[in-house]
C-alpha cells in the first residue's frame, strides 16, 4: 500500500508542470502564443463594453445614433456571453480534476 | 468574432443608409407644394472597408433633382408672373410614396438580416453549455 500511494504522488506532482504551463496565471512555461491570445481576448472585451457603454451614455443625454447604439449593445451583449461561455467551461474543468480521487 | 462583427457593421450601414433614404423622401413628400423646390436625391456609394474584408454602404451627398418645375396658373397667388403662372415643385407624390415603400422593405430586410446574423451567434455559444 505504502508503495503504491508513494507511486501515485510521484505521478502527480510529475503532471504538475504541465498543468502549470496551460494555467493562465502568469509565468507559463508552454510559451507566449496561448498567454498574449488570452491577454489579447480579455482586452478586446473590454474595449467592447467600454464603447457600449460611452454609447449608452450619450444615448441618455441626447441625440445618440440609434443604430450605432444597437450594434455597440449587440455586440457588448455577445461578448459577454462568450467570456461566459468560456469561463463556464474552465471552471467545469477546473471542478472535474478536483473531483479526482486521491 | 470578427466575421459576425462584420456582418452587423454592415447590416448597421444598410439600415442607416435606408434611414437616411426615408428622411429624404418625408422631406420631399412636406414640400410638395413649395414653391420653386427641387426634389432631393441621395446617392448609395459603396464605402471600401478600412479592416476586414467587407464594404460598407454610404451615403452621398444629397443631389437635387433638375428637372423642370410644373407650372401652375393660379393668378391670385402673390408670385404669380404676368400669364397667371408660377413654379411649383417637381415632387410627384406618386413616385416619393412608391420610393417610400421601398425604403420600408429594404429596412426591414436589413432587420432580418441582423437577428439572424445574432441567432447564428448564440447558437454558436450555446454548443459550449452542452
Amino acid at each position: 500500500m505504502d508503495v503504491r500511494s508513494l507511486y501515485a504522488a510521484q505521478q502527480y506532482s510529475a503532471l504538475k508542470p504541465a498543468f502549470e504551463a496551460e494555467s493562465l496565471a502568469g509565468e507559463a512555461t508552454s510559451g507566449p502564443s496561448l498567454q498574449d491570445g488570452v491577454k489579447e481576448a480579455v482586452g478586446n472585451f473590454t474595449d467592447v463594453l467600454n464603447k457600449s457603454e460611452e454609447f449608452a451614455e450619450i444615448g441618455f443625454k441626447g441625440e445618440a445614433d440609434p443604430h450605432a447604439l444597437v450594434e455597440a449593445l449587440t455586440k457588448s451583449e455577445l461578448a459577454v456571453e462568450t467570456v461566459v461561455a468560456v469561463r463556464n467551461k474552465v471552471v467545469e474543468a477546473y471542478q472535474e480534476i478536483l473531483r479526482m480521487p486521491v | 468574432m470578427s466575421m459576425f462583427d462584420d456582418a452587423m457593421s454592415v447590416t448597421m450601414s444598410g439600415l442607416k443608409a435606408q434611414a437616411t433614404r426615408l428622411r429624404v423622401i418625408t422631406e420631399n413628400i412636406a414640400n410638395v407644394d413649395t414653391p420653386g423646390f427641387h426634389r432631393k436625391m441621395i446617392p448609395f456609394t459603396v464605402e471600401p472597408s478600412k479592416s476586414g474584408l467587407i464594404d460598407q454602404v454610404e451615403v452621398g451627398d444629397v443631389e437635387l433633382d433638375r428637372s423642370e418645375l410644373v407650372e401652375i396658373h393660379d393668378p391670385g397667388h402673390p408670385l404669380a408672373d404676368e400669364n397667371g403662372y408660377y413654379q411649383g415643385s417637381n415632387v410627384s407624390l406618386i413616385i416619393e410614396i412608391a420610393d417610400a415603400r421601398e425604403a420600408q422593405r429594404s429596412y426591414e430586410a436589413n432587420l432580418k438580416m441582423y437577428e439572424q446574423t445574432k441567432q447564428m451567434t448564440s447558437g454558436l455559444m450555446d454548443l459550449l453549455r452542452r
